[in-house]
C-alpha cells in the first residue's frame, strides 16, 4: 500500500497523544507510522488570497513527491505503489 | 512514489490572508520573504567559491561588501515595515519553513 | 445484499486462538475471528465490500477522522493479542476476498510465518526519537581573525565562520545520535533507525537527530526506558523522547499483503 498523503494542518492531529493505556505513550503520528505500510507522507497547499479571494494556489503534492523518488528511503516509499489493493 | 492513487488526507487549506487594510504589509512581507530568501543563497553560492579558492581578495571584498550592505538595507526595509525576523518567512508546510528559523 | 471481505489483523500460532481473540471487536465493531490452516491462524474480521472494498479504501484513506479511527481499532486488536502470546502484526488495510485466500497466505508461507512468530515471541517495540536544538549547539562568534579595513571580507568571513559552525554543530549531533543508537543497540534484540518524522507534523522546532525502533524483550521494556533516560541525562544539550512499547510492527519482516 503506498503512502497516505497528508494535506494541510494535520499537524495538531497528529501529535495529539492517543488514550494512555497501561503506561503505554502513543501519538497518532505515531502510530500510522507503524500501521500504514508507506507511512505517512506529507503534501501541502498554500494559498495566498486577498479579502477572501483565493489568488495564487501552491501545491506542494508534486514537489513531495519527486523529492521522495529521489530519496526512496525505507518506511517512506515502497510497498504497493497502485494503492490499495485487495486480494 | 506517490501520485493520483495515494490517499490524501484533506485538512482545510493554510491561507495567507490579508485584508484591505493590511494588503500592502502583506505583500511587501511576501517580497521580503523572497528577498532574504535570495540574499541567503547569494550568500552561500559566495562562500562556497571563497571555500573553493576561486575568488580573487578584491572579488571577496566587493562581493563581502555588498552583501553586507543588502543585509543593512534588509534590516532597514524590515524595520520600516514593522516586521520581525520571524515574520519573513513562508510555512511550507511539509517541507518546513522556507528560511532557517534557527540563528547562523 | 451486501458483499463481505476480509480484514486482516494478525497472524499467530493456532493454539489458543479463538480463545485469545474471544471477545474483540475490529475496525466495523465487527467480533474478531480466526482463520486457521496447519499449525497458523489469522485473525481477521468480516467487513463490507462498501467500506473497505479497494475502491472505498482508496477513497476512506484520504479521511484523517477514517483512517485514524480504523488506525486505533486495528492497533487495538492487535495490542490485545499481544498481551497473550506472539504476534505477528499485519499492516492496516490489508483486506482479502474471503476466507480461502486468507488460508492460502497462511499456506505460501508457513515456514516465513513460523519463523517471525519465534522470533518475535516475548517482545515488544519501543520508539526512541533524539531532538537537538541547534541553537545550543552553535558557538559564538569570537571574532578573531582582524581582516583589516577590509570591512566586505571581514563581514563575509564571519559569515562563513558562523554557517560553518552551525553546519559542525549538525554534524556532531549525527555523530551522537550514532552512538546513540549503538548503544541502545545493545540492549536490544533489533533495532532500526527511520527517517525522521517530518517537522510539520512533529509540532516541533528543534531537529530529530535519531528516529529510532527496538524490539526488546516484554519485560526489559521498562529497563530499556530507564537506559534511554539515563542516555539521556548523558548527552544534555539533547532531548530524548520513548514511544510505546508497541506490538512488533517494525519487526514483522516483509509487509503480508506483498
Amino acid at each position: 500500500m503506498a503512502a497516505v498523503l497528508v494535506r494541510g494542518r494535520a499537524g495538531r492531529r497528529m501529535t495529539e497523544v492517543l488514550s494512555a493505556q497501561e503506561d503505554r505513550r502513543i501519538s497518532l503520528v505515531d502510530l500510522l507510522d507503524r500501521v500504514l505500510a508507506g507511512g505517512v507522507v506529507i503534501s501541502g497547499e498554500v494559498v495566498l488570497s486577498i479579502a477572501d479571494v483565493d489568488l495564487v494556489v501552491i501545491s506542494l503534492r508534486t514537489l513531495v513527491s519527486s523529492v521522495g523518488s529521489l530519496m526512496s528511503v525505507e518506511g517512506i516509499t515502497g510497498g504497493d505503489h497502485d494503492g490499495p489493493r485487495v486480494r | 512514489m506517490t501520485g493520483p492513487e495515494c490517499g490524501d488526507l484533506v485538512a482545510p487549506r493554510q491561507r495567507i490572508n490579508s485584508d484591505p487594510a493590511t494588503v500592502e504589509r502583506g505583500l511587501v512581507s511576501l517580497v521580503l520573504t523572497l528577498v532574504e530568501l535570495l540574499r541567503q543563497l547569494m550568500e552561500r553560492q559566495a562562500i562556497r567559491r571563497v571555500d573553493d579558492g576561486l575568488l580573487t581578495e578584491e572579488q571577496i571584498e566587493r562581493v563581502g561588501t555588498t552583501l553586507m550592505l543588502l543585509e543593512e538595507k534588509m534590516v532597514e526595509l524590515r524595520e520600516h515595515f514593522d516586521l520581525r525576523p520571524e515574520d519573513l518567512n513562508i510555512d511550507l508546510g511539509p517541507l518546513g519553513p522556507l528560511l532557517p528559523t534557527d540563528p547562523a | 445484499m451486501s458483499v463481505d471481505v476480509v480484514w486482516v489483523y494478525a497472524v499467530i500460532h493456532v493454539g489458543r486462538a479463538e480463545s485469545r481473540v474471544s471477545g474483540l471487536r475490529g475496525v466495523a465493531g465487527e467480533p474478531v475471528q480466526v482463520v486457521a490452516s496447519d499449525d497458523l491462524a489469522a485473525v481477521v474480521g468480516v467487513v463490507s465490500l462498501d467500506e473497505y472494498g479497494q475502491d472505498a479504501l482508496r477513497r476512506n484513506l484520504e479521511d484523517l477522522d477514517w483512517v485514524s479511527q480504523k488506525a486505533r481499532a486495528h492497533d487495538a486488536v492487535i495490542s490485545a493479542i499481544a498481551r497473550s502470546g506472539a504476534v505477528i502484526p499485519v499492516r492496516m488495510a490489508t483486506v482479502y476476498l474471503d476466507d480461502g485466500r486468507v488460508r492460502d497466505l497462511l499456506e505460501n508461507r508457513r515456514r516465513e510465518f513460523a519463523a517471525t512468530l519465534s522470533r518475535l515471541s516475548g517482545r515488544a517495540e519501543v520508539g526512541v526519537k533524539v531532538y537537538a536544538d541547534p541553537a545550543s549547539l552553535t558557538m559564538p562568534d569570537e571574532g578573531c581573525v582582524d581582516h583589516g579595513t577590509r570591512s566586505g571580507t571581514s563581514y563575509l568571513m564571519r559569515r562563513r565562520r558562523e554557517l560553518a559552525s552551525r553546519e559542525e554543530a549538525y554534524r556532531a549531533a549525527a555523530v551522537e545520535a550514532d552512538r546513540i543508537h549503538t548503544t541502545l543497540m545493545r540492549h536490544a534484540v533489533d533495532g532500526k533507525r527511520k527517517p525522521p518524522p517530518d517537522r510539520s507534523l512533529s509540532g516541533r522546532n528543534d531537529v530529530a537527530v535519531l528516529n529510532g525502533t527496538y524490539l526488546v524483550d516484554s519485560d526489559a521494556v521498562e529497563f530499556f526506558r530507564e537506559t534511554v533516560a539515563a542516555l539521556a541525562m548523558s548527552t544534555g544539550r539533547m532531548s530524548m523522547e520513548t514511544t510505546g512499547p508497541w506490538p512488533p510492527y517494525s519487526f514483522a519482516g516483509e509487509p503480508v499483503a506483498e
